[in-house]
């Protein structure tokens, strides 16, 4: 079996880059909350799980497409993520990484446990958008395809709004100095509980994407939240344009080394890849040059 | 006299009490299920059948003139957990009985414990053929072994002339098993391996692996696997366009899930099974009914086994007459019983030799029986109906 087929390369590099894209949108969203006040929200996992369950209810019950239950579960998310940093995450902030961790471990417990007490551990999915359409000699899968677009959409738009406006400039100010960004008159605290909403409409979308790709349960989680703390390592901490990179690296890797070697391999890579930066360049590919 | 009329009366009174207390304390049955993790949701199947059980034999009186008590705790799907909690039911909660976990690896890690306290346990849930080659003399299985598990399908393919196969399985212990039969029995058969790739335990994604399979146009396609793998497997098989004569897969497609979650992209899998209700066995048919009744949905054959494990286990107490271990695993290396789920017997290492596998597939949304012929319910549906098709 030739393996140098182009097409065969070709075909797993686009099925990397699609399910790169569905990583860079967690990635970036959890890297956004690190930026901005320093915490590692490990429940960010969760918070896609719950826009799977709101894409599957909104579905099976009231027959919602997927594409409407994103706007719905975002809106939904944001929501739940602006309560949940007001009310819990501020209280950490400024606290050490250790106590930030323990917090937010506990709310994906507390998520988590809920989730399964509602809808047991059964495995769900919305089944639409099943089936592949053909470009060329390659074969993409509708739900992947509908799932980076979407992503790809999501991240540039947040892209450009951190880039471009005020309220997006006024985070980036937090993230780099928040004692400076509050004696330039910037309400930190609400910038805080903003940036944590938007991070959870992030996830939101991407976990409504995702209940089209793959068959989840309330203890998913663990299994998509370690590929996003090393995308946010690999890409480097706090900076977006990393972890967008990173995700969309890790998807082509995993699908090269799934490709090439083993499938189990490629489950591997996302800690390989960790390693690797951590020892080439331990602020990650787009990190500072100088440890702040 | 009137202090000694008020002493007699009292020590009558206590002992009243002391009698009264003690009249048939609860039999303490311990398990460790898979509640979380990725065997929940035939953990929690096989733990439905177990309740039933203690349901029914308390319901009729309980074993030996007591009251059956289920003591259970959550493994996680990890045999480690599940080891540490076998542990603890036997040295902590004292159970007086022991059932098995769910799945072979966990069981592997459970059965260790209970050998080391020299405690039989009646296993439902596990096939691997490696629990019984240790020379252990305390783990009783009730699930026809895993090697077997595809063979009527390897000769069905054989039948049809098929050439090829591509085997995938995940990392653990059962699956394992299930690989090493295919390969025995496609040797026997002169059948060919194209393929053959072990897929990690929490995979999935199978996309790159479905990429090398399609090159190389394998005739039949079978997974030693559970269930989300199973179906995640079918689902971007489907988005691929990997296409096979017949597709097979352990576990998955026994259970009412399967074709739930995949609709008609469940049509023609083939899965293996160790029960179904439609089975001519006493008691199957009024189990699976009031099965549904109580959950709401049809009884898999993990929930059968559950069931199937309480009653070997209380007619294995009933044949020892008490509950002493040594006396307990004697009747159990040679209790010869018919349960819901079907015999039991066991050689001499506890593996079970009475009880036959079958094979189900997936026809109008629904699964049925097709081998061997002379239980089938429906005739098997021959080739795997193209994707576009559906």
């Amino acid at each position: 079996m030739n393996l140098l087929d182009p097409i065969f390369i070709g075909q797993l590099v686009i099925g990397g880059l699609l399910a790169g894209a569905l990583y860079a949108l967690l990635a970036c969203g959890l890297n956004m909350v690190f930026g901005v006040m320093r915490v590692i929200n490990v429940a960010h996992a969760e918070f896609m799980l719950v826009g799977s369950f709101a894409a599957y209810v909104l579905y099976r019950y009231l027959h919602v497409h997927p594409f409407v239950s994103v706007v719905i579960a975002a809106v939904l998310l944001y929501g739940l993520g602006f309560l949940l940093q007001r009310y819990l995450v501020e209280r950490v902030v400024n606290r050490s990484l250790l106590t930030s961790l323990l917090l937010t471990y506990g709310m994906s417990i507390v998520l988590m446990n809920s989730g399964l007490l509602i809808f047991s551990s059964d495995f769900r999915s919305v089944p639409v958008l099943q089936g592949s359409f053909v470009a060329g000699p390659f074969i993409i899968p509708q739900s992947r395809a509908a799932a980076a677009l979407v992503s790809l959409a999501v991240t540039v738009a947040v892209y450009w709004f951190l880039k471009r406006s005020r309220l997006g400039k006024a985070v980036r100010a937090v993230s780099e100095h928040a004692e400076v960004a509050m004696l330039c008159g910037i309400d930190v605290v609400r910038i805080r509980m903003f940036t944590f909403g938007l991070a959870a409409a992030m996830a939101a979308v991407a976990g409504v994407m995702l209940s089209m790709i793959y068959s989840f349960s309330p203890d998913t989680g663990p299994d998509f939240i370690t590929k996003c703390f090393a995308i946010m390592v690999i890409g480097g901490m706090g900076n977006f344009l990393g972890a967008f990179y990173g995700g969309l690296l890790l998807g082509v890797v995993e699908a090269l080394v799934g490709g090439f070697v083993t499938t189990q391999w490629a489950q591997a890579m996302s800690y390989l890849l960790l390693v690797l930066v951590l020892v080439v360049r331990p602020t990650g590919l787009k990190g500072a040059r100088l440890a702040k | 006299m009137k202090r000694a009329f008020l002493i007699a009366v009292l020590s009558v009174v206590a002992w009243l009490g002391i009698g009264i207390a003690s009249a048939a304390p609860p039999l303490k049955v311990g398990a460790s299920v898979a509640l979380t993790g990725k065997y929940s949701r035939t953990g929690q199947e096989q733990l439905n059948g177990i309740k039933m059980w203690v349901q029914d034999v308390n319901a009729r009186g309980g074993i030996l003139g007591r009251k059956v008590d289920l003591v259970y705790y959550d493994d996680e799907s990890k045999p480690d957990t599940g080891a540490k909690l076998y542990e603890k039911l036997i040295t902590d909660d004292k159970v007086d009985l022991l059932l098995g976990p769910y799945s072979s690896g966990v069981t592997l890690a459970a059965s260790t414990v209970a050998e080391k306290h020299g405690f039989p346990m009646v296993s439902s849930g596990a096939s691997s053929t490696k629990i019984w080659s240790r020379g252990y003399k305390n783990v009783f299985g009730l699930y026809t072994p895993g090697t077997t598990y595809m063979n009527q399908i390897l000769h069905f393919a054989k039948s049809k002339g098929l050439k090829t196969v591509a085997l995938i399985y995940a990392d653990t212990a059962f699956p394992r098993n299930v690989a090493k039969g295919v390969k025995v029995t496609a040797k026997k058969l002169g059948l060919k391996i194209v393929f053959e790739e072990e897929y990690g335990k929490a995979t999935t994604d199978f996309a790159a692996m479905i990429q090398k399979m399609r090159r190389l146009k394998p005739d039949v396609v079978i997974g030693g696997s559970y269930l989300p793998d199973s179906t995640a497997f079918i689902r971007q098989a489907k988005e691929n366009r990997l296409y096979a004569k017949i597709f097979a897969f352990a576990v998955g497609p026994g259970l009412p899930d399967f074709g739930k979650n995949l609709g008609s992209d469940a049509e023609d899998v083939m899965g293996n099974t160790q029960w179904e209700p439609t089975l001519n066995i006493p008691g199957a048919k009024d189990f699976a009914t009031r099965y549904k009744e109580k959950y709401g949905h049809e009884p898999g054959y993990h929930a059968a086994g559950g069931y199937g494990a309480g009653q070997v286990l209380e007619a294995a107490v009933k044949k020892a007459g008490s509950i002493n271990h040594a006396a307990l695993r004697r009747a159990l290396l040679h209790l010869n019983t018919v349960t819901i789920f079907g015999r039991y017997k066991v050689d001499k290492t506890g593996m079970q030799i009475g009880k036959p596998g079958y094979t189900v597939q997936w026809q109008g949304g629904e699964r049925y029986v097709v081998l061997p012929k002379d239980v089938a319910v429906k005739p098997v549906v021959y080739p795997f109906k193209p994707w576009s098709g559906r």
